[in-house]
């Protein structure tokens, strides 16, 4: 396999986008069977880091399957170290890539959603049209639960989430560079589950790093609706040490955002004033998985097999990523491209006639706290009695640069392992 | 798992008909699915495309098994590593070692400067009783190879080694860290980039 710089991701992207582009010149519209099945076929929804994956290894694995990957995005930008984009430690084009590298592999892909799925017929619906599959692979992310939160809805364009990283990053860290010295930043965090776990908290890390060297009278309040750190907890109060200028407020769920007062409430009916908010809102598995049936009795998460990933709901149906519930596993990065791959496997032996590996997941999470200082917490697996179980949860001692540098050895990689 | 009969049509029948002979697919190897868990951080076969993780395809399985006890131990402290260590004992910690060792090793494809590497093959000269002249090292004595690894892996490790954070304690390592200690960091630097650049 050949290494791709972003440099070349970017272009072989642009190439990727280009052809995408005359081919959809002219073929026929989005209607129908809009590209008939020749032989066997996995289509992928999403193609973040569960979904790039996948299409990515089911082609390694059998590239007699065709994929088919619908991602609405003509370009991938990272959620890991997105947070950097708001202390202007990174850039959003550093995180950003093209889907170039899977094309090499044999991935067709079409920049539409899904608009439905059929399990009884197995086909997806674009638009108009419908593709056939013979397995499914959902993995739609997370979507936001704007009604949880009185008033946010009226208020997407102004009160912004950052929970996908792209415009939003950029436009939030432009809010963070406009505030006054001596502003007040409020960031709330959603009641668990949510997407990334320690990612909430290495934000007011990046945020009040930002404030302590840019806006030295400003301060940072974060709202937490939960009752404590959910992630990596010593290690973020050890490293908040170093940020008088951060508010912790534990069990402090926000209820209500009124931007024409710049003012949230919380369920304790305490208001807070800000100069500017980041309210992550409380999270559900992505549309498509709800429409599709595929959420369990919360009407939240997908529960699947831990071993092939499939729906436990629909046949050939296969779920990865942020959007599965019932693992002991965080909804992070790293576990996404891990069910990625597996449920990958596990599709190919299906699609053969075999019994699929008993494969288990890892994960690897960095934080940062600094512009140049990262924690972790790396979590191992097993397969037991059919299910997923942690062999062992381990975290770094402190803080240091080291961590930092994995870090970023460890995103090339990963980056790579998704869509190079 | 791969199926070449049957298949398709069009471009995709193409690209399979000139992918080579069947049954030679990057999943097909034994082990390589147990792998799978690896390739984040050290890529798909163990060629690592950081600068800080360090390349295990092609690795010496003796060396392979050692490090992941040593890490599962905790005799080689790292958060990183000792809970995939275990991974690798619950996986298969042979088949891991074989799978590994079968792959085809690429050198680091991380740039180093050509002026580091000329001073770094100069200071070199205090390694090559135990890691040779080429760099190959010697696994009947327990020395790692070190060509064409990351070098930003290779000079951390030679930073722990110093401050005597790799392996803490092991009498088989007191030499090593006792001439670690004398060479200055910026030296390190140019051993990694030296060491780095062998092929």
């Amino acid at each position: 396999m050949t290494r791709l710089t972003r440099r070349e991701f970017l272009r072989t992207s642009a190439a990727g986008a280009g052809f995408g582009f005359l081919a959809a010149g002219c073929a026929p519209a989005i209607k129908g069977d809009f590209a008939p099945k020749a032989g066997r076929r996995v289509v992928v929804v999403g193609g973040g880091w569960g979904g790039a994956t996948a299409a990515k290894y089911v082609r390694l694995a059998d590239p007699s399957i065709e994929v088919v990957l619908l991602e609405p995005n003509k370009q991938f930008v990272s959620c890991p170290f997105s947070n950097l984009v708001l202390s202007g430690v990174r850039s959003i084009d550093g995180l950003t890539f093209g889907y170039g590298g899977l094309r090499n592999h044999g991935v067709r892909i079409y920049h539409e959603s899904a608009s439905a799925i059929e399990p009884d017929t197995g086909r997806v619906r674009v638009g108009d049209g419908y593709l056939q599959y013979d397995r499914l692979i959902v993995s739609p992310g997370v979507e936001f639960q704007w009604e949880q939160v009185d008033g946010l809805a009226a208020a997407q364009d102004r009160v912004l989430h950052a929970w996908k990283a792209g415009p939003q990053t950029v436009e939030l860290a432009r809010q963070l560079a406009a505030i006054p010295d001596g502003g007040v930043f409020v960031l709330t965090v959603p009641p668990v589950a949510y997407r990334c776990p320690p990612g909430p908290y290495e934000r007011a890390c990046q945020v009040a790093f930002y404030l302590k060297t840019h806006k030295p009278k400003s301060k940072l309040i974060v709202l937490d609706a939960n009752q404590n750190v959910v992630s990596k907890a010593a290690l973020f109060r050890a490293a908040w040490k170093d940020y008088p200028n951060l508010e912790y407020r534990a069990s402090n769920k926000v209820v209500k955002v009124d931007p024409s007062v710049r003012e949230v409430t919380t369920d304790l009916g305490d208001r807070v004033k800000y100069d500017v908010v980041n309210l992550i809102p409380p999270q559900r598995a992505g549309t498509i998985a709800a429409q599709a049936d595929l959420v369990g009795a919360d009407k939240r998460w997908c529960e699947v097999n831990h071993l092939t990933y499939e729906s436990v709901k629909h046949k050939n149906v296969h779920v990865v990523g942020d959007s599965t519930i019932g693992l002991p596993v965080p909804k992070s990065g790293n576990i996404a491209n891990a069910m990625g791959k597996i449920c990958a496997v596990a599709v190919v032996h299906l699609l053969n006639g075999k019994e699929p590996p008993a494969m288990a997941p890892g994960n690897t999470c960095y934080s940062w706290v600094n512009d140049r200082e990262a924690i972790a917490v790396v979590n191992a697996y097993k397969i037991e009695g059919g299910k997923v179980v942690q062999i062992e949860q381990k975290l770094t001692p402190g803080q240091s640069a080291q961590w930092a540098q994995n870090a970023d050895g460890w995103a090339r990689s990963i980056w790579q392992d998704i869509l190079g | 798992m791969r199926t070449i009969l049957g298949l398709i049509l069009g471009p995709l029948g193409l690209s399979v008909l000139m992918s080579g002979p069947a049954g030679a697919g990057p999943l097909d190897a034994p082990g390589a699915s147990k792998a799978l868990a690896c390739s984040a951080c050290h890529g798909l076969g163990g060629q690592s495309p950081s600068n800080t993780m360090p390349i295990i395809a092609g690795i010496a399985p003796w060396y392979f098994k050692k490090a992941i006890e040593d890490y599962a131990a905790g005799r080689r402290p790292s958060p990183e590593m000792e809970p995939y260590a275990k991974y690798v004992r619950e996986a298969g910690i042979d088949d891991l070692a074989a799978y590994f060792a079968s792959q085809s090793r690429q050198p680091t494809a991380v740039k180093v400067d050509a002026g580091a590497v000329e001073r770094g093959r100069v200071a070199s000269q205090q390694c090559v009783v135990c890691h040779v002249e080429s760099g190959k090292g010697d696994p009947a004595k327990g020395i790692p190879d070190l060509r064409g690894q990351p070098p930003g892996y290779l000079a951390n490790q030679m930073l722990l080694f110093k401050a005597d954070q790799r392996s803490p304690g092991d009498p088989t390592l007191k030499a090593l860290k006792e001439l670690m200690k004398s060479v200055p960091d910026d030296q390190i630097a140019d051993l990694a980039a030296y060491y780095s650049s062998l092929r």
